[in-house]
């Protein structure tokens, strides 16, 4: 699993729940209030949904599908793990599951909560 | 304001930058993540930078009076770092008040922090950098030593 085109791909997801998480920050007032009481200026918010409808392009629209799948139940559709925890369900993960022998060709899930897995070795 | 002692929860040496190199406000982005990937707990560098650029987009992390504070939410990280870092000529960084900045707070973190000190931190460092003494003291910082006694001393006063 941890060849570069396997890491390209989770970064490229990644990327994109991080833009999608920036974006409900940014829209939540009371976040957005107190960045602003800081002195920060979030006004670009149009921007950054071009930015995300831009990016989402870039993205393997098979990901893409599964991502979207997972994000309906779960706003972090993909988690790192720790110590063969998955962070999002914080559930030990089977010894079968394995990013050094898995598919190359499929992203690796959690088995009990079903998010993206993003763990390379 | 909660005491900026706390910060020193977050940064260590090797987020003390005495002098950044960068030419551009990307070229900032740039060395700031590089410098933060050293951390163990950086998962991956290039998803930080975008990261740091996709917030500028948002709206620039510039405070005024020589002072940015870019920073942001990332899958990339583990736990919650900031690093200090200084610019001697300073930088377009499309600041409110136009001025070039000098002095850089990066403060990067999980998408959840557990103990929730993301957006506290937050607050305590604009607030810290709004003293003109602060920013004075920080721009002759010539070690982390010296950051740490500012960060110390500071909430004493």
């Amino acid at each position: 699993m941890s060849d570069g085109r396997t890491l390209e791909r989770l970064q490229k997801l990644s990327h994109l729940q991080d833009i999608e998480l920036m974006i409900r920050e940014a829209e939540d007032t009371k976040t957005k209030q107190r960045e602003e009481e800081m002195g920060f200026t979030l006004q670009g918010l149009e921007k950054l949904r071009a930015a995300r409808e831009k990016w989402r392009n870039q993205v393997d629209p098979k990901d893409l599908r599964v991502f979207d799948r997972i994000a309906k139940r779960h706003p972090r559709a993909i988690v790192p793990v720790e110590d063969r925890i998955c962070l999002g369900c914080y559930m030990a993960l089977p010894t079968s599951i394995n990013p050094a022998t898995a598919d190359p060709d499929r992203l690796m899930t959690c088995e009990n909560c079903g998010r993206i897995l993003f763990w390379l070795e | 304001m909660a005491e900026p002692s706390r910060i020193l929860n977050y940064v260590d040496e090797r987020f003390f930058v005495r002098d950044l190199r960068a030419k551009s406000k990307d070229g900032v982005l740039k060395e700031l993540a590089e410098y933060l990937s050293q951390d163990k707990d950086v998962r991956d560098a290039t998803l930080v930078l975008e990261m740091l650029r996709k917030r500028e987009s948002l709206g620039s992390t510039a405070i005024g009076s020589g002072v940015a504070i870019p920073h942001g939410r990332t899958l990339a990280i583990a736990s919650i770092k900031v690093l200090f870092a200084r610019h001697q000529k300073g930088i377009d960084f499309e600041s409110p008040d136009g001025a070039p900045v000098h002095l850089f707070f990066a403060i990067v973190a999980p998408p959840q922090d557990r103990n929730n000190e993301y957006l506290p931190l937050l607050g305590t460092i604009a607030e810290l950098v709004k003293e003109k003494k602060v920013r004075g003291m920080l721009m002759k910082a010539a070690t982390f030593a010296d950051l740490r006694q500012i960060l110390e001393g500071w909430g004493d006063e």
